[in-house]
């Protein structure tokens, strides 16, 4: 059952800026309804019943608190400030958990794997017209030549980490000494250019897909 | 289908027969990625800014692709982003569901 405590924004907030008994109930009840949640957020990403969870979930509920309060200025009421005050808990905890999990690896460990996979795999699932499958195969060298002509080695290489090995976008910027933020915006960047590039060859991404899912 | 086959043969004619070195499946994703491309929009930031908002009118069966489409598409764009929504939703879920 979610916890029985009942505010309204306004209340939250009145009662997070009071002092002494006010602000500690409202806090016990706030930690409450961030603990209530995790369980949720997590579920595919860590179980309740992990020995880790118990301590992830304390952190997590501590540092969430931390950041509300905070912010508290910066919330605008356009949610139920529980959900803001959720939505902050969700970031603090899988930032966590995906820096647990990529911890051991880093960017150039997975360029280099890649770098030892180069043959290119064939579309193995599929059994296109050997023509078709020669079109492809002369569509992608041309796609892969047109990324590494307008690319920058930092665009390929946040494009590979993250298209290629599933890292984070979290991760890549952190091990590139970015925000994800701003990594996010480099690869809108890449990927605008790669458009532009395509127009200018006279196609379109939508008539380079129907090839690629042409059978 | 076969003219754009042909176009495509005389496109890429300039680049000979050289096999792509970067996997299949990567290339396939770019285009993808490529076709889904704006020229505006949303970074993380923006988005994280409305995700309460956004999760909440979800919840609510609103059709948030239309009021809300710059945050629909980064989440359709950006994995990170599209974890944690689909995290406060799992939370918001479970809080509107009946005891």
């Amino acid at each position: 059952m979610p916890p029985m405590t009942k505010r309204t924004n306004e209340q939250w907030l009145s009662d997070l800026r009071a002092g002494g008994s006010q602000r500690e109930t409202a806090l016990v009840d706030l930690r409450a309804d961030i603990l209530y949640g995790l369980p949720y957020a997590l579920a595919g990403w860590l179980s309740p019943d992990d020995p880790h969870f118990l301590a992830l979930a304390e952190e997590v509920a501590q540092e969430t608190l931390m950041r509300a309060l905070d912010h508290l200025d910066s919330f605008e009421g356009r949610s139920q400030f529980t959900t803001w005050v959720h939505k902050i808990a969700v970031r603090v905890a899988l930032t966590e958990l995906r820096r647990r999990h990529w911890k051991d690896v880093s960017l150039d460990s997975l360029l280099e794997r890649e770098e030892g996979e180069r043959s290119p795999r064939a579309m193995a699932d599929r059994t296109p017209e050997p023509e078709i499958a020669a079109e492809q195969a002369d569509l992608l060298a041309h796609l892969q030549r047109m990324m590494t002509e307008e690319l920058t080695a930092k665009q390929l290489r946040a494009m590979m980490a993250v298209g290629v090995q599933g890292m984070p976008l979290e991760e890549a910027a952190r091990r590139m000494g970015m925000k994800r933020n701003a990594l996010y915006k480099l690869l809108h960047d890449a990927r605008l250019r790669l458009k532009r590039r395509l127009a200018r060859e006279g196609l379109s991404a939508a008539e380079l897909l129907t090839v690629f899912e042409y059978k | 289908m076969r003219n754009l086959i042909e176009r495509l043969r005389r496109w890429i004619q300039r680049d000979g027969r050289k096999r792509p070195a970067l996997p299949s499946e990567f290339l396939g994703k770019v285009a993808r990625q490529i076709e889904a491309t704006h020229d505006v929009e949303y970074s993380c930031d923006d988005v994280h800014r409305l995700l309460d908002q956004f999760a909440e009118a979800v919840l609510r069966g609103e059709d948030v692709a239309r009021l809300m489409p710059l945050v629909q598409r980064h989440l359709d764009m950006c994995p990170d982003c599209r974890e944690e929504f689909e995290a406060l939703l799992r939370i918001l879920k479970a809080g509107s569901a009946p005891a």
